[in-house]
């Protein structure tokens, strides 16, 4: 009786059992994903898109070199309120890009003048940008958009 | 860790970098033919500035 119960569930909703072809997808386009958070551009590389790929390494990687020259503040875990723990969030969505900014602002951050705080705002934008397009690249490896 | 040049950018300079940049981000991740891609850029990249400079004159009046 269960089992019949089991096979007309099966049998009417087929497209509740994902095949193991379409989780290995899932898989793929996670670390596509991934791939695209940690280095900008690597997940549309990895797709063969690479104009979007070269714009979005390019993108990520001016914003984050000007910003950090212009003495933004590159934040770090240890914040002291909500602000800054959001800012850590946001810088952290460059990947390997947040470590590179680290070693650029040598003279340290200057929030005190105009040129510091578009900094600031410029690391942030860089990696909620390099989050957008990783976002993109695991759509696309779904299939969902390209 | 040695001392690195620091990059001096006026306002308006600073604005159109990032508008720029942006633009062109948008532009490549949104559409996928070259000709909507540059109709894309061109359009965001006039908004980014109609809306900043918009907001720069609406906050005049308060900033004295």
């Amino acid at each position: 009786m269960a089992e019949e119960l089991t096979d007309r569930v099966m049998e009417e909703t087929p497209g509740q059992v994902p095949a193991a072809g379409e989780t290995q997808n899932e898989n793929r386009a996670l670390a596509i994903g991934i791939a695209g958070w940690l280095v900008p551009g690597l997940g549309h590389a990895l797709q063969r898109m690479w104009g979007r790929a070269g714009v979005v390494f390019l993108a990520v990687g001016l914003l984050v070199i000007t910003g950090a020259r212009m003495r933004g503040n590159v934040f770090t875990s240890k914040g002291n309120d909500a602000f800054d723990t959001l800012g850590y969030v946001a810088d952290l969505g460059t990947g390997s890009f947040y470590l590179a900014a680290r070693a650029l602002e040598g003279n340290g951050a200057d929030v005190s003048h105009a040129d510091g705080d578009y900094g600031t705002r410029f690391l942030a934008t860089a990696g909620v940008l390099n989050l957008l397009a990783a976002l993109h690249a695991f759509e696309a490896a779904r299939g969902r958009k390209a | 860790m040695s001392a690195t040049s620091s990059i001096n950018l006026t306002h308006i300079q600073a604005f159109l970098f990032f508008a720029a940049v942006i633009s062109v981000a948008f532009g490549y991740l949104g559409r996928r033919q070259p000709k909507d891609r540059l109709k894309y850029i061109l359009w965001s990249f006039f908004l980014f500035l109609v809306v900043g400079i918009g907001i720069g004159w609406a906050m005049y009046p308060f900033s004295r």
